[in-house]
């Protein structure tokens, strides 16, 4: 009943969405829409101030501004981040907020309703971005920024500006991915202590840790321990994946880019995976884990190794250390496969994106908005705060001081529209700083993993592609499910190929000629 | 004789036992969740928690009732949900009562238009075009007025009605009273088994309603609970790719979500046995033709 209800209603915004996306486009083909779109802007936003100055009176002439941002658990208005942008822009904001479950379902009603949000920020989807940009229900920022927005200019790159054209117009603002690499292998190095084993280098020599794992017992739990666990939604292991020279969903060979199925790689790397499922050395039950259960393996101290992304181990440490006190942790380095390939996926691109929507009442005001908080100095308050009071510096790297930075700043990232591009790594890093633990993980995946070793994703950084975007999520699980299945042993890898037939009939040949036709004009 | 007897009992006890334990397993659940809501992280995380807490605290659930925005949350459910219940009963009680009348002209064909609305509605699109236009968007109004009647729940008013005695009215009307009058101080009185029924049924709706204000409420500051809920123990799983690094930072804790949910469930759990005497008598006279 619940999905009906929720089928109806994708259906239904849908519908909605067009009929008024349509109302919108033919107002486009009047000629001269751009002028008398201005003209109404400029006669709204007029009658928007009066009102605001008769009942407030005190701020001046600026108008409120209406954003939609993305869910937080928070107040946006009383937040602290959201006060400071408020003394630093000069201008009033109220905030509403998109739902944590399905948001695009939502914002399409809304989109579609006209409401009147001077700034909207999402989550990256470039689909639904270059849909809205396309349909005209977006406001072209060139001339604004070009007019308002030295600061924005400055901050945000060109080539991030660039990504984001949409028939060479732009109409949205990013913020940056601040980091390369999220997910690895953590392996429990107090138990590589007890086999008196080092950190492996090499996928034969992590084999053997595995494998020293489960005949000397150093979790002390005898068989109920599992050398090591993940979730069954993962079988592309990170760090495997590139020691077999597929690190990606899709890298590059020959010159192609090739989805992982159809990798000349990919049945080595199932032959080495299903040895270790085979050899007990994978959880046996890792089919039927989710994220929780493999977690919970490992930080009741009856796992080696676990495949996690770094933001999740400060959960992790401490029911570990409940558990078994003197363990130590940390993330596998890349290793390095028969082939002597290595590395992991490095995303880059974006995170969010803002932008204008047609039915916006003062666009002029938003740009000049954004344009005040990405600033040199206020942009960096809003990101982490004064020194002395929310931060300390310490060899060039921002520390936190806690809590206060996690009660004023710890949702500074929801505030922003556009990132200054060149520092904001180097800041953010203070976020990661708040558990020293996890910035050791941290530290381990993206700073001193070699740059060779941080191979980019080539389409994290693609424009929208509409092949790619309508089969990926299809072709991934499908993929995955198989991937699985041939781990576990219940397939063989004489059926790939008919497997692999199967795949470029749902979408595989239309996405990989796409792919390509894209990376061969780069 | 007397060995029938024995078997009797041992077959109730069976029965029995059977029934009791299928009604202790449903607690379960719940047990669990109260259990995570009062225990430490560590313990949620390390899937120590089953049945009995693990290091028992009650920081979060202090945390969650103190917290600003579930009680904004909590307020907007509980004035939705006594406003809607009260204009609910009142326009469903209205209703049914003419429509009790037999003799009412044209009666017939008012009856065939309500439930025509039982079995065909106009879908979501229209109705949110309506709701726009009525520009009750962001509006407590839009959460109140769309569910206002339930045909369902008038007819089973309407019954009620046509099984109080046609005299009582009779000697009214020779009191002089009129047709308020008869309705609120003779007929409503008499009524209260079936309108508390109604009541908890609308109640529910309105506590429970999901739906409308996923659609209708953009403002933080009238999100109803069932919204707030949503956002809370929904997506928290950081597997999801969609989530940036700052958010899994930010997840809210299983401890957190457990006990939001434990904090919103208590308001409904404490008017249920209140209601419960009138519950079961309101049902059988639903089922009684008149």
């Amino acid at each position: 009943m619940k999905r009906m209800t929720k089928m109806l209603s994708i259906a239904a915004t849908t519908v909605v969405l067009a009929s008024s996306l349509a109302a919108c486009s033919s107002n486009n083909n009047g000629g001269n829409n751009s002028a008398s779109s201005n003209e109404t802007a400029a006669t709204t936003d007029n009658s928007a101030t009066n009102n605001n100055a008769a009942a407030t009176d005190t701020s001046a002439t600026l108008p409120t501004l209406k954003r939609l941002d993305v869910f937080q658990g928070e107040d946006y208005a009383t937040y602290p981040a959201g006060k400071l942008l408020e003394e630093k822009t000069g201008y009033k904001m109220t905030y509403d907020m998109l739902p944590q479950d399905n948001p695009t379902q939502k914002l399409n009603l809304l989109m579609a309703s006209g409401e009147p949000y001077d700034i909207v920020t999402t989550y990256n989807d470039m689909a639904m971005y270059s849909d809205y940009a396309k349909k005209g229900a977006l406001t072209d920022l060139t001339p604004l920024i070009d007019q308002f927005g030295p600061n924005i200019k400055s901050a945000i790159s060109q080539q991030s500006r660039d990504a984001l054209k949409v028939d060479g117009k732009l109409y949205g603002i990013p913020n940056i991915i601040t980091y390369p690499v999220g997910f690895g292998i953590l392996i429990r190095t107090d138990w590589l202590d007890k086999v008196g084993m080092k950190m492996p280098a090499s996928t034969d020599e992590f084999q053997a840790v595995l494998q020293a794992f489960k005949d000397k017992n150093p979790g002390g739990h005898g068989s109920q321990d599992v050398p090591f666990t993940l979730k069954g939604d993962l079988p592309m292991i990170d760090d495997l994946v590139g020691a077999f020279g597929m690190p990606n969903p899709w890298n590059d060979v020959n010159g192609q880019l090739t989805p992982r199925l159809l990798d000349p790689s990919f049945p080595d790397y199932v032959k080495y995976v299903s040895g270790l499922y085979a050899g007990g050395l994978l959880d046996k039950g890792f089919v039927v884990n989710k994220d929780a259960t493999a977690k919970e393996k490992f930080s009741s101290g009856k796992a080696g190794a676990i495949v996690v992304h770094w933001a999740d181990i400060p959960g992790i440490s401490d029911a570990l250390t409940k558990a078994a006190p003197d363990a130590k942790f940390a993330f596998v380095p890349a290793l390095k496969g028969p082939n002597g390939k290595s590395g992991f996926g490095a995303n880059k691109g974006f995170d969010r994106l803002s932008f204008v929507p047609k039915s916006a009442k003062n666009p002029e005001d938003a740009i000049k908005w954004i344009n005040a908080s990405l600033e040199p100095t206020t942009f960096k308050e809003l990101a982490i705060g004064v020194e002395g009071t929310h931060y300390t510096v310490d060899n060039g790297a921002y520390m936190p001081i806690l809590p206060i930075f996690n009660d004023e700043r710890n949702l500074a990232n929801d505030y922003m529209v556009g990132t200054d591009e060149a520092n904001y790594p180097q800041y953010w890093q203070a976020r990661v700083h708040k558990d020293p633990v996890m910035f050791e993980a941290f530290d381990t995946l993206n700073n001193k993993t070699a740059d060779a070793d941080k191979i980019l994703n080539q389409l994290s950084v693609a424009p929208y592609l509409e092949a790619y975007s309508k089969n990926n999520q299809k072709l991934e699980t499908m993929s995955g499910d198989y991937t699985v299945k041939l781990i576990a042993g219940a397939e063989k890898l004489d059926g790939l190929g008919d497997f692999q037939k199967k795949f470029n009939a749902e979408g595989g040949e239309a996405s990989i000629k796409e792919v390509n036709a894209w990376y061969a004009s780069k | 004789m007397h060995s029938k007897k024995i078997n009797e009992y041992a077959l109730d006890t069976v029965i029995y036992v059977i029934l009791i334990a299928l009604g202790l397993s449903t607690l379960v659940p719940f047990i669990t969740v109260l259990s995570k809501s009062v225990s430490e992280e560590w313990a949620i995380t390390s899937g120590k928690v089953n049945l009995l807490p693990v290091g028992f605290q009650l920081d979060t659930l202090q945390y969650v009732v103190t917290n600003h925005q579930f009680l904004h949350a909590m307020l907007i459910s509980v004035l939705v949900a006594v406003i809607g219940t009260l204009a609910s009963l009142l326009i469903t009680a209205m209703t049914a009562y003419p429509l009790s009348k037999r003799e009412l002209p044209g009666m017939g064909i008012v009856i065939v238009l309500f439930v025509f609305t039982m079995m065909f509605n106009g879908g979501i699109i229209p109705n949110y075009l309506l709701i726009r236009q009525l520009n009750l968007i962001d509006n407590l109004g839009s959460l109140v007025l769309p569910g206002l009647i339930s045909v369902f729940n008038m007819l089973v008013i309407k019954s009620y009605f046509e099984s109080l005695p046609q005299s009582l009215e009779e000697s009214a009307k020779l009191d002089g009273a009129r047709n308020f009058t008869i309705l609120f101080r003779i007929m409503l009185p008499l009524s209260g088994p079936v309108l508390a029924t109604i009541g908890l049924f609308y109640a529910v709706y309105y506590w429970n309603d999901y739906f409308n204000p996923m659609l209708y409420i953009n403002s933080t500051s009238l999100k109803p609970l069932q919204l707030y809920l949503q956002d809370i123990v929904m997506n928290a799983d950081s597997s999801s790719f969609k989530m940036s690094a700052e958010d899994m930072m930010n997840v809210p804790a299983e401890g957190v979500r457990a006990a939001t949910v434990i904090a919103s469930t208590i308001p409904i759990l404490l008017v249920y046995p209140f209601l419960q005497k009138y519950f079961i008598k309101g049902v059988l006279i639903g089922s009684v033709k008149g």
